[in-house]
């Protein structure tokens, strides 16, 4: 009987119109490209913090080539010395480069910040998409999960499980990750909920796409602008989790993580004879952050063109 | 009102069930011997079989989960592996001081938020809107060990205004007690406050300039109120209500920033706790600290969401 129905509509079909619109929303035209470059460019913020972001980037990726892993012990008469020429940071208990320790260190936070986003995605945008879609119970019970996750302190429940599964710097990145879903699952439900309201939706449905055709090609790239600024925006706070982590002792005691050397700093109680140990691992922290903020800022700006009013 | 509130209170209890779980969840990711997660092997054979009795870690997962709810609810939390007390009375102990500070640093956020907001979104792109989003911005991006290293540093070692840790002087009693635990609660408090208050400026500010644009304010300007009416009583109580809100789900961020300001100012809570116990891998300590904080925090929400109803006519009439 199923041999009877006329063949179903091909998946890459659309009437034109509807291949219009999502052509605008998928692969804007180059001039938009340009378009928003130059707006962002104008913004100095912006550009501050891209030029700071890509500078960690850079130092993460050369490490090595600029300084050698710190390890073992440094020279004895160079105990807890603080900067020179020799040693730009200065250096910690054991006489290490601490320059060379924020320099490595910079690699863990760039690993873990973009493993637990990509996690913080993976799980986020499945949710938030299955939410709007599929609406009622469905929706119901993912909002709500999502809404209790939000509430929930997640610092100690990260604490907690990073102790339970053990400190590599791969299990932080998972418990980062984890806890960092909620947000992304909220923002995609809600630029969602507007686009399945769209005719070019409803077209779809009217041909007999399947629902996963439909969340995925048209649903996901009309949220991807709103991604990318929350992407952003969750890689800063995997920043400063990881650093959390790290400095109550559930770092990987095998890498350099700004955490970790601001804990040594900690334990040494080194606020009041060392200034630069604690210091400058804060300083990588708090630009990182805030190059990441500022360039999430204004790409918001870029995407929801209402905000640059305020 | 009266369904708000059951509907309310059912959803903090599904809440604090699902947090139970996700403790549950978490401490059988453990590899090796699910019992070494309850039963440290150093305690002594009663005591680890008590305990291997009361949680059935010998038994299959279903059973064990069924037990472990059956132990909490009867506030039995297990065996802290480092000192041997009974967990529930270890965190109990700890738990007023985090309240203390995590309460005033709340109270403290919310009375400098608010008029700080308003300001900023009535006199938008002044040099004062931008001096307190500047700040913001800061505040939302520091972090918070750093922060509190560097008060310690100034205010308490250098220029010695306060405690450099602690939450009281030993013996000390009546109002020189009282003075004592004011005094250590300074930095903390104003380290949270630091931290917490960009969110509120932020939040206050979008939602008053929202609301400053509504037909009803031009109409209350057009009826001759003057700008204070306008604003404090009319704008800012619609731009409170969301504001509310945001404030409820910001309460898991203040406990985590409660856990790292403990940290460095050595101060007796929970936080503090949570920080020692990870150096001692003492698991079932960190699993009641967390199961606290969060009934905590759910415990407060649901307060919050009362406040909320009460100010809300919609609400309110129901």
């Amino acid at each position: 009987m199923a041999n009877n129905f006329p063949a179903p509509i091909p998946h890459d079909w659309h009437p034109s119109g509807t291949a219009d619109l999502r052509a605008t929303a998928v692969s804007p035209p180059v001039s938009q490209w340009s378009k928003n470059w130059r707006q962002f460019r104008r913004n100095p913020l912006a550009m501050f913090g891209l030029v700071i972001l890509l500078s960690f980037i850079v130092v993460a990726i050369l490490a090595p080539a600029i300084t050698s892993f710190p390890r073992g012990y440094g020279q004895p008469d160079e105990l807890v010395n603080p900067p020179t020429g020799k040693h730009w940071f200065g250096t910690d208990d054991l006489g290490l480069d601490l320059f060379a320790e924020v320099v490595w260190g910079s690699r863990v936070t760039m690993y873990v910040g973009i493993l637990a986003t990509g996690l913080a995605l993976g799980i986020g945008v499945p949710i938030g998409l299955a939410g709007a879609f599929y609406k009622g119970r469905i929706d119901a019970i993912l909002t709500g999960l999502t809404d209790i996750f939000l509430s929930l302190p997640v610092l100690p429940l990260m604490i907690l499980m990073a102790a339970v599964m053990g400190s590599t710097l791969f299990n932080v990145a998972i418990v980062i990750g984890i806890f960092s879903w909620p947000q992304i699952a909220r923002v995609v439900r809600g630029v969602t909920l507007a686009t399945v309201e769209q005719p070019f939706v409803e077209a779809a449905v009217a041909m007999g796409s399947s629902n996963a055709h439909i969340l995925w090609r048209h649903l996901l790239p009309n949220a991807v602008p709103t991604l990318v600024v929350n992407a952003f925006l969750t890689i800063s706070r995997a920043v400063l989790s990881e650093a959390g982590l790290s400095f109550l002792g559930l770092g990987d005691p095998l890498q350099w993580s700004w955490g970790r050397i601001l804990q040594n700093a900690q334990r040494n109680g080194a606020f009041v004879t060392a200034w630069w140990w604690a210091f400058f691992p804060s300083l990588a922290i708090f630009l990182l952050v805030i190059s990441v903020t500022f360039v999430g800022t204004a790409l918001n700006e870029i995407v929801n063109p209402r905000l640059k009013r305020r | 009102m009266s369904r708000y509130l059951v509907k309310r209170i059912g959803r903090g209890f599904v809440t604090v069930l699902i947090s139970v779980t996700l403790t549950f969840l978490i401490l059988r990711l453990m590899p090796g011997n699910p019992a070494d997660v309850m039963a440290d092997p150093h305690m002594t054979q009663e005591l680890r079989e008590s305990i291997l009795k009361d949680f059935g870690l010998d038994k299959p997962l279903a059973v064990q989960y069924l037990l472990y709810l059956k132990q909490l609810a009867t506030g039995n939390l297990g065996i802290s592996f480092r000192s041997l007390q009974p967990i529930s009375r270890i965190v109990m102990e700890r738990l007023p001081w985090t309240l203390m500070l995590t309460g005033s640093a709340f109270l403290i956020t919310i009375m400098l938020g608010i008029p700080l907001g308003v300001i900023s979104a009535v006199r938008r792109g002044s040099l004062v809107d931008r001096t307190i989003n500047a700040f913001a911005v800061f505040g939302n991006s520091v972090f918070i060990p750093w922060l509190a290293i560097t008060m310690l540093y100034f205010f308490g070692y250098k220029w010695n205004l306060f405690p450099i840790g602690g939450a009281k002087e030993i013996d000390v009693g009546g109002w020189e007690m009282v003075a004592s635990v004011v005094e250590h609660l300074v930095l903390p408090v104003a380290t949270l406050v630091l931290t917490q208050l960009a969110q509120y400026v932020l939040f206050l500010r979008t939602s008053m300039l929202d609301v400053l644009q509504e037909d009803f304010i031009r109409t209350a300007r057009s009826k001759g109120l003057t700008g204070k009416v306008v604003i404090y009583k009319h704008a800012l109580k619609n731009a409170f209500l969301p504001t509310i809100t945001m404030m409820g789900l910001q309460l898991g961020y203040l406990v985590g920033g409660a856990v790292l300001t403990e940290t460095v100012y050595a101060y007796p809570g929970l936080g503090r706790l949570i920080y020692d116990s990870v150096l001692q891998l003492d698991y079932p300590v960190l699993q009641g600290a967390f199961i606290l904080l969060a009934t905590t925090v759910i415990t407060a929400n649901i307060v919050i969401d009362l406040f909320y109803g009460l100010l809300d006519p919609r609400i309110r009439y129901e």
